[in-house]
């Protein structure tokens, strides 16, 4: 019994990291229709803003978390009006916008490897390797805290979304892009910022992902495997889905990886995707099957 | 007087539609410059004899490199171009072909320049049966299931012990003097690649091949036309599937070394993709341009930047800058145009 509560608890730690980690993909694709391959090469860029604080200058992660989500968010609005605004047109738009990312990941991978070189990093604050005791089970500080800023991050963003001026442009836009527009919704202005906080959503997270899992460029390619299938389960575009899928996924991958082998608990995800894309493309909280 | 109703019967009708067919053939034929591919393939034939003067192995590995890539790309053309369907997961079945076909050469000692076609075959067999599974699924979606097969496969290769687990499996390596020995894979890949865009041609022209750019207009409105689209598609991808599984089998003897990371990763799907698109999606000479683009690319970047990493990069920049400017492809650009060079024009 202890061990299976220890398992969920490491499982539900994780959860909140991944949550935030699909949760800009998710807005990307619910605002512009783009599956951003590149969104796990970002987040590991991210990671290395934190990384490189702290081993420079000793700025703990979560301090540096605005700074790494502010860099990739103009590097989002960069990439946006370089890459993505004039594809808005093109007929096979989703299709293309697809294999676009997928360039943009291996040029982001091939950057980052190519300054930093593809060695495994991690940040090392006190608490990631510091854990909290409750008799026999413990709970890992560094995850705990992970979790805990994720939630916050993701309860910022859903709060946003459906209060804001803005947070109702990009619910509208996400609902029905051609009717928000004609009801005068800036459509690209939204895109623009729904972009932009997207990508900031995963500097943020890599500056979380810095210590919380080892990481190098090459890394990207589990990650976004791992992550479609959250986004996918959670039924793309929807946040609420996204962290309902992060956690069960992650709590499901935690036991296949104690119960049944390490090197399993990765394969959940793929798997899962798998599965999820063959009989509910539109995912547990999508409401039509847009992806299909 | 009643006017009488002309009503032409059904057969005088098909007659005429064949005749205007046929004539539209033979001028197609009268245009095309069938010679220009086969004194390349002559050439390329022939050209083994520098080896009597001097070292070309170089030369002989790049033209055997991209011989094999034309092979691969040609093959993704078929389910990627034909029918539209996008596939970043096509080193599965490059892995599939090259793992079967080493297993029998490390075991059994059979050379795979034997078993290629077997490998393609059990390929195209697995190509089937996964096509029955994703295949359901379209645009974006299939795509990222392509992804995610790559990845569960990668899994499974690195774990599999009967063939090397991460480790991979040595191949022996045949006992030709230095400047023979890249020979035999030499001819294999050429062959393979003649007879791969030879039968993509006949693909592109036969029943299936009008089925698969039907659906890859409008999958709808080609199945209310009474096509069936499914088995189409799933037979693309088989055959897309034995291409690739071929080149595999031939070119893990050539490495003398099979190895997930060499095989399993989601550069070599790329380049396939990157190559098709390059070249042109959908036409038959596209592929093999591509390939010849993209290997040239390449050997400029390894020349000049070396390291892998920025090669990636390079890759990834191609691949975006053809993509945002140049998405129709070489072929298709110049076709559009009406420029395109007889010599090019394979279709």
């Amino acid at each position: 019994m202890a061990q299976f509560i220890q398992v969920l608890i490491l499982g539900l730690a994780l959860g909140g990291v991944i949550a935030l980690m699909g949760s800009g993909l998710s807005l990307v694709f619910g605002v512009m229709r783009i599956v951003n391959l590149a969104h796990p090469s970002l987040i590991i860029a991210g990671a290395y803003v934190a990384y490189w604080a702290f081993k420079l200058w000793g700025i703990d992660p979560i301090v540096m978390l605005p700074v790494a989500a502010l860099i990739l968010a103009g590097i989002g609005v960069l990439l946006y009006r370089l890459m993505f605004e004039k594809e808005a047109k093109s007929a096979r738009y989703s299709e293309m916008t697809v294999l676009l990312t997928f360039a943009l990941a291996m040029m982001v991978e091939g950057l980052l490897g190519a300054f930093f070189t593809n060695t495994q990093r991690v940040t090392s604050p006190d608490y990631a390797t510091d854990a909290f005791f409750l008799g026999d089970i413990f709970i890992p500080k560094g995850q705990l805290y992970a979790g805990i800023v994720s939630l916050v991050i993701i309860g910022a963003l859903a709060l946003f979304l459906k209060y804001s001026r803005m947070g109702y442009a990009i619910r509208a836009t996400t609902q029905n892009r051609d009717a928000a527009e004609l009801l005068g919704v800036n459509v690209n202005l939204v895109s623009v910022v729904a972009f932009a906080i997207g990508i900031g959503l995963a500097g943020a997270a890599g500056a979380l992902v810095s210590f919380v899992f080892s990481f190098f460029p090459a890394k990207q390619w589990e990650w976004i495997a791992m992550l479609m299938s959250v986004v996918v389960l959670g039924g793309m575009g929807s946040i609420l889905g996204t962290v309902v899928a992060a956690f069960s996924l992650s709590v499901i991958a935690a036991f296949v990886g104690t119960w049944v082998g390490a090197t399993w608990s990765t394969m959940t995800f793929f798997l899962a995707l798998f599965v999820i894309l063959l009989i509910r493309p539109e995912g547990l909280f999508g409401e039509k099957p847009e992806m299909a | 007087m009643a006017a009488t109703l002309h009503t032409p019967d059904a057969g005088a009708v098909l007659a005429a539609r064949k005749a205007h067919d046929e004539k539209l053939a033979k001028r197609a034929d009268q245009t095309r410059a069938t010679w220009f591919p086969v004194t390349v393939l002559a050439v390329l034939l022939a050209l083994p004899l520098l080896q009597f003067t001097g070292n070309y192995n170089y030369l002989l590995h790049l033209v055997l490199f991209t011989a094999s890539y034309v092979v691969m790309a040609a093959g993704w053309n078929i389910l990627g171009g034909f029918a539209g369907y996008v596939s970043l997961g096509h080193a599965v079945f490059f892995a599939i072909g090259g793992y079967f076909s080493g297993v029998l050469l490390a075991r059994f000692g059979i050379s795979t320049l034997l078993t290629a076609p077997l490998a393609g075959l059990l390929a195209a067999v697995c190509g089937y049966l996964i096509g029955l599974i994703t295949l359901k699924v379209r645009g974006p979606s299939f795509i990222i299931s392509s992804i995610a097969l790559l990845m569960i496969a990668r899994i499974l290769f690195d774990h599999w012990t009967f063939i090397g687990g991460a480790n991979g499996l040595a191949l022996p390596i045949n006992d030709l003097p230095v400047l023979w020995a890249k020979l035999p894979y030499y001819y294999a890949f050429i062959l393979m690649a003649a007879f791969t865009v030879w039968a993509t041609y006949r693909i592109k022209h036969s029943k299936l091949g009008l089925g698969l750019r039907a659906l890859s207009k409008d999958e709808i409105k080609a199945e209310s036309a009474g096509i069936d689209t499914r088995f189409y598609k799933v037979v693309a991808f088989a055959l897309s599937a034995f291409f690739v599984g071929m080149a595999g089998a031939v070119w893990g003897e050539y490495l003398t070394y099979l190895r997930p990371n060499i095989f399993l990763i989601i550069l070599v799907s790329a380049n396939l993709v990157l190559m098709c698109i390059l070249g042109g999606k959908g036409t038959i000479a596209g592929p093999a341009i591509g390939a010849i683009l993209i290997v040239g690319i390449n050997e400029l970047f390894v020349a000049t930047m070396g390291a892998s990493e920025l090669n990636l990069f390079g890759t990834g920049l191609v691949m975006a800058v053809a993509l945002m400017f140049f998405p129709l492809g070489v072929v298709g650009t110049l076709a559009r145009k009406g420029k395109l060079p007889r010599i090019l024009n394979w279709d």
